[in-house]
């Protein structure tokens, strides 16, 4: 049986400039949350941007991990936050090719952002989930069990699903961890790793409707949740140059 | 046949290389403290040449690809690891840094480096060690068995695009073993002597090596681990808890 709904009434957003973290933030803003955004670029008027009063932005650039993790904890305080009922751990970014040509810099700066940063942000939120009994929501992805095309971004994957595995048995008691593995959705993140899908992009699920699946999961209060629409985000990311219409 | 290791001074390293020695091999041993191995070094006449890398500092890691840029290996053995153990908030966010870098980012970054290099001989072999950790779980250690969950999934990633330019993977999964590393991070009234021996473990690996598998989780207890965590994941965790989360006396990093 589903829990009842939690009513969160702070809510930390990271990557939420873009995707799924933006439809996200809007979504929880919508309906009356106070929500903290995070994004890698500057933003001169944060309700201009987000069409919301409700919604506050603070720079927190992922590839440098402590430095993020330190002014997310100053902007909750900032805003005069008690607690963090619900903080959800988005941000990331990947590198698509072959192993063997992936760069030092690539392979250093995604297991920066989407893992390093991530242990250091929910290092950061810890005492503030404590307080309320909040939840943690990692976004994971469907590529956690591996993807030739694709091999640093899965094992940061993979590293936050074990991450959450392991932290979930850990917190029992004090505060509750959400993983969802969403599979491939239109959002940049493939154009920015390099990768050119075409056609097969519109097979992909929608932003609205991957953040909606986050959403409910979070909601019922799941463990471990894995979205996909028609086929795998494996078969996708594991042969890169057929998607390259 | 020249062999490169990873955290050779102490533990599983030190016995891998000792055996690959004996075997008369040529080793590159690496470790961020090279003084035990002077006498190997020694002994070995030339067959065994050290390396100071440390392994958390990426320059320290680019120095010795400039020094080795050169030689190209048969058998590379990335084995350097460390810990951190204890509730999760208490270990300092530098620790966690450290530990990422060791475990995960070096292992990703020497393997690709020296596959896409040229560094790696046709019909070569590069072996990640990952833990059983990696099947079962790790209440008191989850950035250690994040860590470990990345460099199993890295390798099975890179099984296929590797061998096509003629390296095969393997990954070993071990549970604990009798070192000074383990005793370390072990919680209370842990036995050294239901850990496994590093010697019998390096013999498995270099064996497996050989061989054609993809994967190594050695030994009887850590198959009986993966195969309780397979049917039961969630009552593996809760005892993983019991066994090690619930008895930690504090952070150790």
């Amino acid at each position: 049986m589903a829990k009842p709904e939690p009513r969160p009434h702070t809510i930390l957003v990271t990557g939420a400039t873009d995707g799924i973290g933006l439809w996200l933030a809007k979504s929880y803003a919508g309906r009356g949350h106070k929500v903290l955004a995070t994004g890698r670029q500057a933003i001169a008027d944060d309700a201009a941007f987000f069409g919301a009063s409700n919604i506050a932005y603070v720079r927190a650039d992922q590839s440098a991990p402590d430095e993020a993790a330190t002014r997310i904890a100053a902007a909750m305080a900032g805003l005069g936050w008690q607690q963090l009922d619900l903080g959800i751990l988005n941000a990331g970014l990947g590198w698509a090719g072959d192993p063997a040509d992936e760069p030092v810099a690539e392979i250093e700066r995604q297991i920066a952002v989407n893992f390093t940063a991530n242990v250091l942000i929910t290092k950061a939120l810890a005492p503030w989930l404590f307080i309320g009994k909040g939840r943690l929501a990692i976004i994971g992805s469907t590529a956690h069990t591996g993807a030739k095309g694709f091999a640093t971004y899965a094992a940061t994957k993979a590293a936050m699903a074990g991450f959450a595995k392991s932290l979930r048995s850990e917190w029992q008691g004090r505060a509750e961890v959400t993983l969802v593995h969403p599979g491939p959705t239109r959002t940049s993140m493939h154009h920015k790793a390099g990768l050119s899908l075409g056609a097969v992009r519109a097979m992909f699920m929608s932003t609205k409707r991957a953040g909606k699946s986050i959403e409910k999961s979070i909601r019922k209060g799941d463990d471990t949740r894995k979205l996909s629409r028609t086929f795998g985000w494996r078969s996708a990311m594991s042969n890169p140059k057929e998607f390259q219409l | 046949m020249r062999a490169l290791v990873t955290g050779a001074a102490h533990g599983l390293g030190r016995s891998l290389i000792e055996q690959l020695l004996a075997d008369g091999h040529d080793v590159i041993a690496v470790d961020r403290d090279i003084d035990p191995l002077e006498e190997l070094v020694v002994s070995s006449r030339g067959a065994c040449r050290a390396y100071l890398v440390d392994m958390a500092n990426p320059e320290s890691i680019s120095r010795f690809f400039d020094r080795t840029r050169e030689m190209t290996f048969d058998l590379v053995i990335l084995n350097a690891g460390i810990s951190a153990t204890g509730k999760f908030e208490d270990i300092p966010s530098g620790a966690y840094e450290r530990l990422i870098a060791v475990n995960a980012t070096a292992p990703i970054r020497l393997a690709a480096q020296l596959v896409g290099g040229g560094q790696m001989n046709p019909k070569s072999r590069i072996v990640f060690v990952s833990s059983l950790s990696h099947a079962v779980g790790y209440p008191g250690a989850s950035v250690y068995a994040a860590t470990k969950d990345a460099i199993a999934i890295y390798a099975k990633s890179v099984r296929k695009p590797f061998k096509k330019r003629g390296t095969r993977v393997l990954t070993v999964f071990p549970g604990p073993i009798r070192t000074d590393h383990a005793e370390k991070y072990a919680p209370a009234g842990a036995k050294a002597s239901k850990r496994m021996d590093p010697e019998k473990l390096a013999a498995m690996i270099l064996k497996a090596a050989k061989s054609k598998s993809w994967e190594l989780w050695p030994g009887t207890a850590a198959q009986l681990a993966k195969m309780a965590a397979s049917m039961a994941p969630g009552l593996t965790l809760s005892a993983m808890r019991k066994a090690i989360f619930d008895k930690l006396n504090g952070p150790v990093f």
